[in-house]
Formats: structure tokens, sequence, C-alpha cells
């Protein structure tokens, strides 16, 4: 189980999953926010099963990728960067929660190509957008971080 | 080289870069790579999959917008990526990886610049289809290189 492509092999999964799950998320903000707005957001938002799938691709390989490294976890000692980011993991959810449950998500559904959408969308996609550009940032922080406190 | 490697050692930036214990030091150079490619990586990706014939209810042409946020979070990641191959020369440059990186890295943009007219023009030929799959085989083949150079010499 100690093959030195092992852990490498895992962070590339990890890598992939996080690419199609951004990527996704992203070109979904960006189209709220009114980039490329000849797309019609209904199928567009179809792939957002597919961002689920990816998110549950990287929470699998993320905790393989924790059992090889275990400084990167909660710990104890505590790492302050994987705090920060199952933190904002759940911040993420509320935000998704309330973009469902409030209707916002239907009523996106309705925006066509080049129409805007409304002004509560795009700050749920402006909170989405930064909270996964803090997720990275605070992975990116977890080995430096580890053993901080 | 000998000159470059003078130079790596002795610029006050890539000295504090390399021995700042701060985050807002490699770190943060660090973080902004990661960010820029997943983003140049993720997007290029999603748009590949639709040349591929994913979400045929999308029209095609209106994803040429997102190339100028793909082409900024790439030379975040390229100036990001020379900021912190200068400051560690002689390891990123002799890792066997690395060329194999750079040659992914390299066909990728190339690609993906060739697509944006055919994606303009809602061209679905077979080369565009064929272009889509060698950008998206390129894209995560850079991925891969740049994570396992980490446990390469």
């Amino acid at each position: 189980m100690k093959a030195w492509w092992i852990a490498p092999a895992w962070k590339t999964l990890h890598y992939f999953a996080i690419a199609a799950l951004v990527g996704i998320v992203g070109l979904v903000d960006l189209r709220i926010f009114g980039v490329a707005k000849g797309l019609p957001l209904r199928p567009l938002q179809r792939l957002m099963p597919w961002a689920t799938l990816a998110f549950a691709v990287a929470a699998v390989s993320g905790y393989a990728l924790l059992q090889i490294n275990p400084a990167n976890a909660l710990g104890p000692p505590v790492n302050v960067a994987f705090a920060a980011k199952i933190l904002f993991l759940v911040f993420i959810g509320l935000n998704d929660i309330l973009y469902f449950a409030t209707g916002l998500k239907r009523q996106v559904d309705g925006v066509g190509a080049g129409e805007s959408a409304s002004a509560s969308a795009k700050i749920v996609a402006g909170v989405s957008l930064a909270l996964w550009v803090g997720v990275v940032f605070w992975s990116r922080m977890l080995t430096f971080l580890a053993g901080a406190i | 080289m000998q000159l470059l490697q003078q130079w790596s050692e002795t610029n006050g930036f890539l000295i504090w870069l390399r021995e700042s214990p701060s985050v807002w030091a490699y770190p943060t150079v660090f973080f902004l790579h990661t960010i820029g490619l997943i983003f140049t990586a993720g997007a290029s990706i999603i748009i590949n999959t639709r040349l591929l014939g994913a979400m045929p209810q999308l029209p095609v042409a209106p994803f040429a917008r997102f190339f100028r946020p793909i082409w900024i979070a790439f030379w975040v990641t390229a100036i990001s990526g020379v900021i912190m191959v200068a400051a560690d020369l002689q390891t990123k440059l002799e890792n066997r990886l690395f060329p194999l990186k750079m040659i992914f890295v390299v066909l990728a943009v190339v690609i993906t610049a060739l697509l944006r007219r055919r994606i303009e023009q809602s061209s679905l030929s077979g080369s565009t289809r064929a272009l889509a799959a060698a950008s998206l085989v390129c894209w995560l083949g850079a991925v891969a290189a740049g994570r396992f150079m980490a446990y390469f010499q």
C-alpha cells in the first residue's frame, strides 16, 4: 500500500474532480453574472448534478488523502486551514440550500438566451464563486498551516 | 544556465519568496497557480464536452465569450508558475516530468486557441471534435503531470 504513486494518483483524481466541479460552477455563475448571455440557463443548469457527482469524487479522494497525510485533517493538533475549508464548504451548502429552497433556481431556469438573471441570483452566484475560491485557498494552505496553532 | 542560477540565488524577491515564513509569500503564489489552473482546465474541459456532443440543447457560439476569463486565469497560472520555477530553478528544471508537463500545457494552449474560431462559427465538424478531444486529454495530462512532479526527481 506504500507504493510511491498512490498519493499522487489520489491527488490527480482529486484535482480532476475539482476541475470539473469548479468548471461547471464557474461557467454557470459567470453566465448568471451576464457573461455568455447567449446561453439559456435551463440547459446550462442541467450540468449541476454532474457537479454534485464531481463533489462526491472529490470528497472520497480527499478522505483518502487525509489518511495518507493526517496532518492536513482537523487534528489534533488543529489544522486551521482544514477547519476553515470545512466551514467554507458548509457555507456553500447553505448557499445552495438557499438557492433551491427560495425558488431562485427555478426562476433562473426561466432565464433564456440573451436575458439577464435577477440581482438576487447574481448575489447568490457571487457568493458561490467567492466561497469556492476560498475553499481552494484554504486547501492550498493545508500543508503550510499544519501545526501552525 | 549558470547565470540564471546566479540570478535566482541573488534576486531579492526570489529570496524572500523562498525564505519568508509568511503565507503571503510562496503559499500565495502557489495558490494563484492552483486557482488559475483549476479554472482554466475546468472551464476548458466543460466546453470540450459540449463540442464532443454533450448538452445538445446549448448553442455553441456563446461559449466563445468564456475565453476572456479563461485566458485571464491562464496568465495568472503561467506567471505564478514562472515565478515558482525561477525561485527553485534546479529542482524544477531537472524534474523529469517537467518537460512532459510543459508539452501538455503548450499543446493545450495551442489547441484551445485553434478552437475559438470554430466555437464562434458553431462548427462541430469531425476535426473540431478531434481537437476538443485532444484539448481535453492535454489539460488533464497537464494537471496529472503537475501533481506527479512533486513525487518525482
